[in-house]
């Protein structure tokens, strides 16, 4: 039988085909990637695309947690303060409603309440960047105004809308409390309950009623408090679910588009070894026939 | 009878016949290297007997003819691989270039969507800040950019395919001219009764070329051939080639004509078939999915944004030019139609501090917006099909070089010339007319005997 007599354009094609592994595993090495282009693996880039979409939510959702963190712990720490002072109106109340107390000592209690009456006032406008934060969605405006025609002295600038803010595949939080609800609430009206502690030390009468009026306005505000407490622990919560989601996705984007760095670098190896060997084999055919050996 | 002068001439037609075959191997031997070259073997055969009754007498040898070595249904095989493999070829080259606008980098338009959306989600943690308007405007420009730039590399493409398409309809054209006169010089030499080899080695390099551009059939008839391709459109018929004209069609790019007819979309083998399949179907079908995934986002994104109120409590206008009905070039053309941050539509009763229409417009990321996928899925779903196509005609690439591999192994192995074949061939040659020339000298040897015998007597 006639052998093929041209053995070169075979052993080329071997050389190409070798030396293009090891382009790819070079590649591979360099980049760290198994899937550079689409191409490398068409149905890993689609999932890669889906991974890198939800890693970079996740590190956003983040981000939008660490914004929306700052305001709800300094609302929170601006309710602290309004039951505080509620609790030192509450005090002076007491010590009011003492029949030893004269006139004038009264007088000088209710100084001290309109003091507690304007620092609620400033708590109730607490800014946070640029923004009123019991508000409601008027963030622009300081919800309470002093209003001598009213018959709590404030009147409410808000409007009771809310936000929510999406912080998760399939979590929004609500971030805000609109002062109409916590603070001027129907019945339980904090700025009221302080002008009837301040109107029955005037007078010198009803200072009990206005003590427990107060003090049920302390107990509301507490509980609406809660709320806040609340959104932090679920922040906190969502930002441990988000780090693990994160720590999860670049497992899945490692297991699906990184390179097997141990494999490649064996296959690169016998590659060189193979591409070497091929090499070698050109060499040594070289051009021996017959025609050498007539001399 | 037999005499001295007969046996002289068959000596002498020893030293021919032996010469003959000597040239046949030297041209093999200078041939070794020549593509397409197939070997010749000297067809040798002893002449017609004389009878001088009851004796028969040889009257030496002829060489009949030299003849090459070729198998006419392989070279036709090889053919119709180059023609799978040049089609394989142009196409898996136009799809590399065309998936590196789809290897998830940062600015490609995954990453701008995703970039997009988180921009509005930042918003929604404070809606009335005017940086982080501004920010959603910036990642709102990228994203018209991502596509922009996207749809313009895919146009680019297409057009430098069209050129590719010139040229190789004008290489096509040289080819089939050159075919053409090879039959008329073939057909003029085997007319007279002789071998045409060489020419054939030619023109069968010539149809191989032609093969790696375009689906030829090759009808052999006598002397010559005809050569059209797989449709019927004549290209060469004996010693007359047809050109192929291309002419702009209404699409801006060119179709290949021949005698007026529009023949463009019956190409669908060699490089030209390839060039064409990847300008007309391949890159119009992912322009055609980008130009989707462009409308689809940019119409529901000014769906939410008319229906929530802007920093000033007014209504929202379009946050995207509106995409031209039907999708066809909203890629291309999309851009951001506000360019104040106070504008974009966050608010959803008017007052300033309400995320409501930012929520709206960031849960459009998991929405069915385009056939029933979310915008990303839908992307990922375009990186697939650019994938999968490149990686299906790059398989098959590879399986067609391997058979067109061994397919060329065949033919080297019936017509490719051995060295040692020819040194041996070359030693008997060599020896057969050394013989013949001692048989010369012999009978030279002899006529001297009878000469000097006549000059005794005489």
């Amino acid at each position: 039988m006639r052998v093929n007599p041209n053995p070169y354009p075979d052993l080329l094609a071997a050389v190409n085909q070798t030396q293009l592994q090891i382009d790819i595993d070079e590649q591979q090495i360099t980049t760290g990637l198994s899937v550079n282009v689409p191409s490398d693996n068409p149905a890993a880039a689609a999932v890669l695309v889906q991974n890198a979409d939800q890693t970079s939510q996740a590190d956003q959702f983040q981000r939008s947690i660490g914004g929306i963190q700052g305001e709800i712990q300094n609302a929170d720490a601006a309710l602290n303060s309004v039951t505080a002072a509620l609790q030192q109106a509450i005090s002076l109340g007491v010590e009011g409603a003492n029949g030893t107390v004269n006139t004038s000592d009264r007088a000088a209690l209710v100084t001290q309440v309109q003091g507690i009456q304007s620092q609620l006032l400033n708590l109730a406008n607490l800014s946070y960047q640029g923004n009123y934060v019991f508000a409601g969605t008027a963030t622009q405006t300081a919800p309470y105004a002093l209003d001598p025609s009213s018959s709590s002295g404030v009147s409410y600038q808000g409007n009771s809308g809310t936000n929510s803010v999406t912080l998760g595949n399939h979590f929004a939080l609500q971030t805000n409390l609109p002062g109409s609800q916590l603070f001027s609430a129907s019945g339980n009206d904090m700025f009221q309950s302080i002008q009837d502690l301040i109107t029955s030390l005037e007078s010198g009468t009803g200072i009990g009623t206005a003590v427990t009026e107060v003090s049920n306005s302390l107990n509301y505000v507490d509980g609406q408090r809660v709320f806040y407490g609340n959104a932090l622990n679920q922040l906190t919560a969502q930002q441990t679910y988000l780090s693990s989601e994160t720590t999860e996705l670049a497992q899945q984007q490692n297991t699906v588009g990184g390179a097997d760095l141990t494999t490649v670098i064996s296959n690169l190896t016998n590659s060189q070894t193979s591409l070497q060997a091929t090499l070698e084999a050109v060499g040594q055919t070289a051009r021996i026939d017959l025609f050498d050996y007539l001399k | 009878m037999s005499s001295l002068n007969a046996s002289l001439a068959i000596a002498l037609s020893g030293l021919d016949a032996e010469q003959g075959a000597m040239a046949a191997t030297t041209n093999n031997v200078a041939n070794a290297n020549t593509p397409g070259y197939s070997r010749e073997v000297p067809i040798l055969a002893s002449s017609d007997p004389v009878v001088v009754d009851p004796l028969t007498f040889g009257t030496g040898v002829t060489l009949q003819s030299v003849e090459s070595i070729r198998d006419p249904i392989l070279e036709s095989r090889i053919q119709q691989e180059t023609q799978t493999q040049g089609q394989l070829g142009s196409l898996v080259s136009a799809l590399q270039q065309t998936q590196v606008n789809f290897t998830g980098k940062t600015g490609d338009i995954g990453s701008a969507i995703t970039s997009f959306f988180d921009s509005i989600n930042q918003l929604s943690t404070n809606p009335s800040d005017l940086s982080l308007r501004q920010g959603v405007l910036t990642a709102a420009s990228n994203l018209a950019t991502a596509f922009n730039s996207t749809a313009n590399n895919l146009t680019v493409q297409d057009q430098s395919l069209d050129q590719s398409v010139i040229q190789s309809v004008g290489q096509i054209n040289t080819l089939t001219q050159q075919i053409a006169q090879l039959n008329g010089q073939i057909s003029d030499l085997e007319n007279v009764g002789e071998d045409a080899g060489s020419f054939i080695d030619q023109r069968t390099q010539a149809i191989d070329q032609l093969s790696s551009l375009v689906d030829v059939s090759v009808i052999p008839s006598d002397n010559t051939l005809t050569l059209t391709t797989a449709n019927g459109t004549p290209l060469v018929t004996g010693q007359q080639s047809f050109q192929l004209q291309t002419q702009t069609s209404a699409s801006g790019l060119h179709g290949v004509y021949s005698q007026g007819n529009d023949i463009t979309s019956s190409i669908v083998s060699g490089q030209l078939g390839g060039e064409i399949a990847a300008r007309d179907r391949q890159i119009p079908a992912i322009q055609t999915q980008v130009d989707t995934l462009a409308a689809g986002l940019a119409n529901a994104v000014n769906t939410v944004q008319t229906g929530g109120f802007d920093l000033n409590g007014n209504t929202g206008a379009d946050l995207f030019t509106l995409p031209p009905a039907g999708g066809t070039g909203a890629a291309a053309g999309l851009s951001v139609a506000i360019n104040n941050p106070a504008l974009i539509a966050a608010s959803s009763d008017g007052t300033v501090g309400s995320n409501g229409n930012a929520e709206a417009m960031y849960a459009l990321n998991s929405q069915p917006l385009i056939s029933g996928q979310s915008p990303t899925d839908y992307y990922s779903g375009i990186v697939f099909n650019v994938g999968n196509a490149t990686a299906n005609a790059t398989a098959e690439q590879n399986a067609s070089s391997l058979v067109l591999q061994q397919l060329n192994d065949q033919r080297s192995t019936i017509s490719g010339v051995s060295l040692d074949e020819e040194a041996a061939n070359l030693v008997q040659y060599q020896q057969a007319y050394s013989a013949s020339a001692q048989v010369i000298t012999a009978i030279n040897d002899m006529m001297y005997a009878v000469i000097n015998m006549t000059t005794l007597t005489g």
